[in-house]
C-alpha cells in the first residue's frame, strides 16, 4: 500500500541526526509492514473461517460447527487489532484532535510534536512492560480458553511485541520531531506530516475509489 | 524503574498527587453554607479528564492520551503495582472479544463494495424508477445511497463513490450544482445508520447492549432519514423547478431490466438482517458471509489480487485504528469507575431542575460542538463513558419501566434509542463546517464544484437532519420497534 504520506527519502539527509533517524526509520519499516500484512491476511482468514462455519453449521447441511470456532477467533483478534499499531502510528492513522496544532508551524509545531511523540513513547513502554507481565502470568499458569482449551499465551505475547515496535516507532518520531524543532528548515524524516482537511479528504477518496480514481480523472 | 522513581510509597493510593482517597482535597473548598465539591477520588477524576483533553489538544493521538490519563489515574487511585497491572491487561482483554470480531468484515465489505461495481447499477435502477419525481435524479441519488449503505458503513467512502457516479449525471441534466453536491455529501451519512455500521457496533460494546439490537435499530431511522432528505429535495425542486428537473421517458421493461444489478446488495442486506433477526448465524458469521459475497462479486467484476490486497491492507489499518481507540478508552474507563465521576455526573444531571428533554437537547448541542473538532468514532468513545450513564439515569435508571421513565422508554430501549440519536448527531457533524469532511470529499472528487457551493447545498439537508433528530426524539418507536421484535 502506498500512501502519499508514507514515502521514504531515497538517500539519508546530510545532517547527523537526520541520517540516524533515516536509518532507524528504515530498520523498523519492514517489521511494521509485515505486521500489517499479517493483519490483512488474518482479516481474510476471519472471513473465510466465518463462511466455512456458516456452511458447516447450517441445520439443513452438516449441522456441526467448527470445534473451538469462537476461541480461535478470540485468540486471533490481537493479530487484527493490535499488531499493526506501529504501522498506523507511522502513517498517522490514529485519530487526533488537530484544532490547536493545525495553527502551529515551524519550531513551535515541532516542539509540540516532540512532546506528543515522547508521551506516546512513554505509554508504549509502560504498556509493553505490563502487557508482558500479563503474558508471563498466562504462560506460567498455563492459561487456556474455556471451550477448546487452547493456550492463550501465544496470543497474549503479540501485545508486548506490538508495543515494543510502537516504542521503537515513537522513539524514531521523537528524535525526528526534535531534529525539526532544533532546525525547522530541514527536510522532515521519520515524522508524520500533518494533513489539512482537504488532504484528508483526498486520502478518504483514495481509500474509497482506489486506483479507479486515477484513470477517471 | 518507575516504581523506583516514585519511591516505596508508590504502592499506596494517592501515589502521584497525594489525593487518592483523601477527602480533604476538594476542587471547591467547603464554605459555611456549601459542602466541598469534587473531593478525593472525584478530584482525581476531574484532573485526569483535564489531562486527557490537554494531551489530546497537544496532538497526542486520542487513544494514547486516554491510555496515559487512565494509567496515571489508576496508579493514583489504587497504587502503582495493581494499577499498572490492570492497565496492562486491557489492550488484550478488550480486543480479544468475539463480539468485536464483526468489525473487520464490516469494514472490508465497505472497501470492496466499490470494486464490485454496485454503485452505478444501483444509481441506474433508482434513476429509472424514481427519476420522474421533481428533483428526481437527486431523490434517486439519496435512495441509491441508502441502498449502498447496506454494503457500506463508512460515510465518507459513500460520499466519495457517489460524487463519482451521480454528480456528473445530475450536472448533465442541468441540476443546480449546490443541490447535486449537497445531496451526495448528506446522503453519505446514511451509511452509518443502515447496517452494517461499525460505529453502532462500537456503541453497543461500550454500553454493553446487544450488537444485533443496535444494528437492527439503525435500519428504520436510516430509511426515515432518507425519506426526509427525499422530501426536502422534492420541495426544493417544486419551488425552483430549474434546480432539479424530473427525468422521464423510461419504459417499464427498462425499469425491470435495471433490477438485476441491485440483487447483490439485496443479498448482502438480507444475510445480515435475517441473521440478526432469526439467529441462523452470529453477526460475525453473517458479516463474514456478506464480505465473502461482495468479494466474489468484486472478483467477477474484474478485481485482481492487487485490488484485494489493497482493500485488505486498508481494512487492517482502519481496524487497528478503531481497536486502539477502544482499548485506550477502556484503560481510561477502568480508572473512571474508581473515580466515581460517572456517578457524580449522573447525579448532577438528574438533580438539574429542568425538563429531561431540555437536558437531552443541551447534551446533543454539546455533541454538535464537540463534533466540530473530533472524528465521530473518537468523539463517541471519549464522551459515552460519562454521558451515557447520565442519560440513562435521566431516563430513570437501569431497571426503569416505560411508565416510570422520563422518555417513555424502558432501560434497554432508552439505551438503544440514545445510541441511534448520538450516532446521527455525530454524522451531522460530517456535513457541517468547519470540518464537514464529506463536503471536502465531494469537492475533492469534483473540484469544479467550489467548496462554498457544497456547503451552501448542504444547508437544507442540515435542516432535514435536525428534523430527523427531532422526529427520533419525539417518536422513539422508529428506533425501538425493530429491536423490540427481536426481544420478542
Amino acid at each position: 500500500m502506498s500512501s502519499s504520506h508514507d514515502s521514504v527519502l531515497p538517500n539519508p539527509p546530510p545532517d547527523g541526526l537526520g541520517r540516524l533517524v533515516w536509518h532507524l526509520d528504515r530498520v523498523i519499516r519492514a517489521p511494521e509492514n509485515l505486521m500489517n500484512f499479517l493483519a490483512a491476511a488474518a482479516t481474510l482468514f476471519l472471513v473465510l473461517l466465518g463462511v466455512v462455519q456458516v456452511v458447516l453449521n447450517a441445520k439443513w447441511l452438516f449441522n456441526s460447527p467448527i470445534f473451538g470456532y469462537i476461541d480461535m477467533i478470540e485468540l486471533a483478534m490481537p493479530i487484527l487489532a493490535i499488531l499493526g499499531i506501529s504501522y498506523c502510528q507511522r502513517l498517522g492513522t490514529h485519530i487526533r484532535m488537530d484544532i490547536l496544532i493545525q495553527r502551529f508551524d515551524g519550531r513551535l509545531l515541532w516542539s509540540v510534536e516532540t512532546f506528543a511523540a515522547l508521551m506516546t513513547l512513554m505509554i508504549a513502554i509502560l504498556l509493553m512492560i505490563f502487557s508482558w507481565n500479563f503474558f508471563a502470568d498466562a504462560y506460567q499458569i498455563g492459561d487456556s480458553t474455556t471451550d477448546a482449551e487452547i493456550d492463550t499465551w501465544p496470543s497474549k505475547l503479540l501485545v508486548p511485541i506490538a508495543f515494543a515496535l510502537l516504542s521503537f516507532r515513537a522513539f524514531v518520531q521523537t528524535i525526528g520531531a526534535l531534529r525539526l524543532a532544533i532546525n525547522p528548515g530541514l527536510t522532515p524524516v521519520g515524522v508524520v506530516v500533518q494533513m489539512d482537511i482537504a488532504e484528508q479528504a483526498q486520502e478518504e477518496i483514495r481509500e474509497a475509489l482506489g486506483d479507479a480514481d486515477e484513470d477517471a480523472s | 524503574m518507575i516504581q523506583w522513581l516514585l519511591g516505596p510509597e508508590a504502592d499506596v493510593p494517592g501515589a502521584l498527587f497525594g489525593i487518592g482517597y483523601n477527602f480533604d482535597y476538594c476542587l471547591f473548598a467547603a464554605t459555611e453554607t456549601e459542602p466541598g465539591a469534587a473531593c478525593g477520588p472525584l478530584l482525581v477524576g476531574v484532573i485526569c479528564i483535564v489531562l486527557l483533553f490537554g494531551l489530546a489538544l497537544l496532538g497526542v493521538r486520542i487513544a494514547f492520551a486516554a491510555a496515559i490519563a487512565g494509567f496515571v489515574g489508576l496508579v493514583e487511585m489504587i497504587g502503582f503495582t495493581p494499577g499498572a497491572a490492570q492497565a496492562g491487561t486491557v489492550p488484550y482483554a478488550k480486543t480479544s472479544l468475539y463480539a468485536l470480531s464483526v468489525l473487520p468484515p464490516f469494514i472490508l465489505i465497505g472497501f470492496l463494495a466499490f470494486h464490485a461495481g454496485m454503485t452505478s447499477k444501483l444509481f441506474d435502477a433508482a434513476r429509472k424508477w424514481i427519476g420522474w419525481l421533481p428533483g428526481g435524479l437527486a431523490v434517486a441519488t439519496v435512495m441509491a445511497q441508502a441502498g449502498f449503505a447496506a454494503v457500506s458503513g463508512a460515510s465518507t467512502a459513500t460520499a466519495a463513490v457517489f460524487s463519482r457516479v451521480a454528480i456528473p449525471e445530475m450536472l448533465r441534466f442541468n441540476y443546480d450544482t449546490k443541490l447535486a453536491a449537497g445531496v451526495v455529501a448528506a446522503g453519505g451519512t446514511l451509511a452509518t445508520l443502515i447496517p452494517p455500521s461499525a460505529i453502532l457496533v462500537i456503541y453497543a460494546l461500550i454500553v454493553e447492549e446487544s450488537v444485533g439490537a443496535l444494528l437492527l435499530a439503525g435500519f428504520l431511522p436510516g430509511i426515515f432519514s432518507a425519506l426526509v432528505y427525499a422530501g426536502i429535495i422534492v420541495l426544493w425542486a417544486k419551488f425552483k423547478p430549474d434546480a432539479g428537473p424530473p427525468v422521464t421517458g423510461f419504459s417499464w421493461s427498462e425499469r425491470f431490466r435495471s433490477l438485476p444489478g441491485v440483487i447483490p446488495i439485496v443479498i448482502v442486506a438480507m444475510i445480515i438482517i435475517t441473521a440478526i433477526y432469526d439467529g441462523w448465524a452470529t453477526v460475525t458469521e453473517a458479516g463474514a458471509l456478506g464480505a465473502f459475497v461482495v468479494l466474489v462479486i468484486a472478483v467477477t467484476q474484474g478485481m485482481r489480487f492487487g485490488g484485494l490486497k489493497e482493500a485488505l491492507m486498508d481494512t487492517a489499518r482502519l481496524t487497528v485504528m478503531i481497536f486502539t481507540l477502544i482499548w485506550g478508552i477502556f484503560i481510561f474507563v477502568t480508572f473512571l469507575n474508581y473515580s466515581t465521576v460517572p456517578q457524580a455526573f449522573s447525579q448532577w444531571i438528574v438533580d438539574l431542575p429542568y425538563n429531561p428533554y431540555v437536558i437531552l437537547f443541551a447534551i446533543l448541542i454539546g455533541y454538535a460542538v464537540l463534533g466540530m473538532f473530533m472524528d465521530a468514532i473518537g468523539m463517541l468513545l471519549v464522551t459515552l463513558p460519562i454521558f451515557y450513564p447520565a442519560v440513562m439515569a435521566l431516563n430513570g435508571g437501569d431497571y426503569v419501566t416505560r411508565e416510570d421513565s422520563a422518555f417513555g422508554l424502558d432501560a434497554t430501549e432508552a439505551s438503544i434509542w440514545f445510541g441511534i440519536i448520538v450516532v446521527k448527531m455525530a454524522e451531522v457533524c460530517l456535513i457541517t463546517p468547519p470540518i464537514g469532511l464529506n463536503c471536502f470529499v465531494v469537492n475533492g472528487v469534483q473540484p469544479q464544484i467550489p467548496l462554498a457551493h457544497v456547503f451552501r447545498g448542504i444547508l437544507l439537508f442540515f435542516i432535514a437532519d435536525l428534523l430527523t433528530i427531532a422526529g427520533l426524539v419525539m417518536f422513539p418507536e422508529i428506533v425501538t420497534w425493530l429491536p423490540a421484535l427481536l426481544r420478542g
